[in-house]
């Protein structure tokens, strides 16, 4: 955009060579005041180049711009169509036009009180609003200059649409997880197991000394049964690491007939062989 | 049924790829748009077709059937029965007060609502139409003040402006010349649907003074209490709007830009104005041929898995995918696509609970795809993809799935900490065991004699 202005404003100078009547600012100024009325700064502004250091408005600072709008063929004052300053801010685009009231005799005044900014001072961050002034006719070929940098206190965002957020991206949002359930220390643990298995050593120690015989075990009638007892506690151990209720049911109720029945001949076996002892 | 989806779009993919060389052969195939090819033009008795013969013969060129008809006419209805008879809808009548029956403000935001596109032409006459331009939050100057520039000096009109085309957006071609204008700007709301496709120069102002003497009106319209300065480049000249339902409405602040006489208009010596390839930008656009996206179809399955769960665990951990096309108005067909870096997916019960990117997935295009770690809350939540940027099709997408705790048997078994519990359990089973098989397999009478012995 900035090049295609310029490159108007280029033509709009070739073609002021063959109309006549250009116009120009006469004693164009500038005046800073505080509140109380002192004078922070006042200076005339040069048109080819910008003051420096920009100018710089404080919360309640009034800036005062005065100029002549003139023929520079004969000098006489003209009223503009347009006198528009246009204070535009580079990063974020936002941009204000203000109309300058220009007597019939092509005098301008323009006051900015930052304790009332006018509706057409746009919202402003950090940086230095670029002030330029357009001057456009309906006779006269327009002119515009670049005025002055203008660092003014930063102002409120401007209202930001409900809808607006969804256009952006998002700030990410992160779900903080309970903290892992902590386990005592396994050294702990092992010692409890030890402890609980403590037993065992006492009882094998005694059977050491007592020595328990089996004759009976590898008997048809006994080893049968102890071993459907082994394989419900191994169900047991299996539905625990694996199964669910229903399975263990299904197999259990299997496991039942053979366990019942060798059960049966087990005890059986187990009278009869008192039975003939006690008798012998 | 996403299952279902995904084979079918599998089997789009796998179609897609045996007409592809098909329709390249093709060659010089037009651009067409993705909701269809039949345009009504309501053009105002008042303008004449043959001064817009360029822009129409274009559409015509680019495939489109155009159906002419005055806006005073009752045939044909752009609706009929409650459904939308054409794809898009030109209206180029911006001094018409008075329309047919079929057509007022509320039947064209219902033609939006069918998913119909709006091209509309506004004028600095206060008719239906600029009150309907409120609904879209423009806000027009009052009824007679055109815009006016007078930079740069020019042999035309101060109403006729050339206007530089934007730079760096997407939606208008690159290296345009100046395009030539006259109408009315249109202030924008903050209304984030509103894509503007053409900003007034810095230095115009609408204004209905003819002479230098107006210069006192402007300034105490811009006094408070004034009726307001539409002035500088934040106003606009031609605006986009994209609904929710992604149907959309270009207004265009002057019909004369479409005109033969501004398409050939030179901007300088030799130079033709940009107007042609914008009014084709525009209509693209507007058309839906440009910038249009859809999501083809969403998955989610658990890592290592690779079918949907009907519900999802705490602590799962879960990988979502989507499959994103756009159209190709040349070819006529969706393809995938993969230049979407700013996606994101929240994860939402109530409010999102996560929220995290969705970038593409590298070498498989159209694919997007995150895995995260499903919070540890339970309830109904749900996937939501919900994509909006200024000028392309808003991508929506909400998968619900119920987050559960573990079931009983899910939870983390051999803790070190239940070490002393198993160790008592199993020890019980093996003590009945081994007791059982002591007391039927052992005999009663030896041990007393062995205990005898031991303790002789």
């Amino acid at each position: 955009m900035a090049v295609g202005v310029f490159s108007w404003f280029l033509l709009a100078l070739v073609v002021v060579g063959t109309h006549a009547a250009t116009l120009t600012l006469q004693s164009p100024r500038i005046t800073i005041s505080s509140s109380d009325a002192s004078q922070l700064r006042s200076e005339p502004l040069s048109l080819a180049h910008k003051p420096s250091p920009p100018l710089s408005l404080g919360p309640s600072d009034v800036l005062k711009l005065t100029f002549q709008v003139v023929d520079k063929d004969d000098g006489k004052g003209v009223q503009p169509h347009q006198t528009f300053l246009r204070f535009f801010d580079e990063k974020t685009g936002e941009e204000g036009i203000q109309p300058v009231k220009v007597t019939p005799g092509g005098k301008a005044k323009f006051e900015l009180n930052m304790a009332r900014p006018p509706s057409s001072l746009p919202p402003s961050a950090t940086d230095p609003l670029k002030v330029s002034l357009y001057i456009g006719s309906f006779v006269h070929p327009p002119v515009q200059y670049e005025l002055f940098d203008l660092v003014v206190p930063p102002s409120q965002p401007p209202a930001q649409h409900p809808e607006e957020v969804h256009f952006h991206v998002r700030p990410e949002i992160q779900h903080t997880f309970r903290p892992d359930q902590k386990l005592p220390p396994k050294v702990i643990s092992a010692f409890f197991t030890l402890l609980l298995a403590a037993p065992w050593v006492v009882l094998l120690g005694l059977w050491a000394h007592v020595r328990p015989q089996v004759p009976y075990l590898f008997s048809p009638s006994i080893l049968p049964f102890v071993a459907s007892l082994a394989v419900f506690e191994a169900l047991l151990v299996q539905y625990w690491v694996a199964l669910r209720l229903g399975q263990v049911l299904f197999y259990a109720a299997i496991l039942a007939i053979p366990t019942a029945l060798t059960g049966q001949r087990a005890l059986a076996a187990l009278g009869e062989r008192r039975l003939g002892k006690s008798s012998k | 049924m996403t299952i279902f989806h995904r084979q079918r779009s599998q089997g789009m993919r796998f179609l897609r790829g045996l007409l592809l060389p098909l329709v390249a052969l093709a060659g010089f195939a037009f651009a067409r748009s993705s909701t269809g090819d039949s345009v009504l033009v309501l053009l105002d008795p008042s303008l004449d077709r043959d001064n817009f013969s360029i822009f129409f013969g274009d559409l015509e060129k680019q495939g489109y059937k155009l159906t002419f008809r005055s806006p005073k006419e009752a045939e044909p209805q752009i609706i009929k029965d409650d459904v939308a008879q054409f794809a898009h809808v030109i209206v180029f009548a911006p001094d018409t007060k008075s329309y047919a029956a079929d057509i007022t403000p509320q039947s064209l935001v219902s033609l939006l609502n069918k998913n119909t596109n709006l091209l509309l032409a506004l004028s600095t006459k206060q008719t239906p139409i600029t009150s309907l331009a409120a609904e879209f939050s423009l806000i027009l100057p009052p009824p007679g003040t055109p815009l006016i520039s007078h930079f740069p000096e020019r042999d035309t009109p101060a109403t006729i402006i050339p206007v530089e085309p934007p730079r760096a957006q997407s939606l208008v071609s690159s290296n345009l010349a100046p395009i030539w204008f006259s109408g009315v700007p249109q202030a924008l709301g903050n209304n984030p649907m509103l894509v503007p496709f053409l900003k007034a120069p810095p230095q115009s102002f609408a204004s209905d003074g003819d002479s230098d003497s107006g210069s006192d009106a402007l300034v105490e319209a811009a006094e408070k209490g004034g009726e307001g300065l539409w002035a500088g480049s934040q106003l606009s000249l031609v605006t986009g709007f994209q609904t929710l339902k992604n149907a959309r409405a270009t207004w265009v602040g002057g019909i004369d830009m479409f005109t033969d006489e501004f398409f050939n208009k030179e901007v300088s010596k030799g130079k033709q104005s940009g107007n042609r390839q914008f009014a084709r930008d525009v209509t693209a656009w507007t058309f839906q041929e440009s910038n249009v996206l859809r999501i083809d179809t969403v998955e989610h399955h658990r890592v290592n898995e690779t079918l949907p769960r009907e519900t999802y665990t705490i602590n799962d951990r879960v990988t979502y995918t989507a499959y994103i096309s756009k159209f190709n108005p040349e070819l006529d067909l969706w393809e995938p696509y993969s230049n979407i870096k700013d996606m994101q997916l929240e994860f939402t019960m109530l409010d999102p609970h996560i929220r995290t990117a969705l970038p593409p997935v590298p070498g498989e295009p159209g694919k997007y795809s995150v895995t995260f770690r499903v919070p540890d809350r339970h309830g109904v939540f749900k996937f939501v993809v919900d994509y909006k940027r200024k000028g392309s099709t808003y991508l929506e997408s909400t998968t619900v799935v119920p987050v559960v705790p573990p079931r009983h048997d899910e939870y983390p078994r051999f803790l070190s900490a239940a070490w002393p519990y198993y160790a008592g359990a199993i020890s019980t089973s093996a003590a009945f065991v081994i007791f059982v098989a002591l007391w039927l397999g052992g005999d009663e009478r030896e041990p007393k004699k062995g205990k005898g012995a031991k303790a002789e």
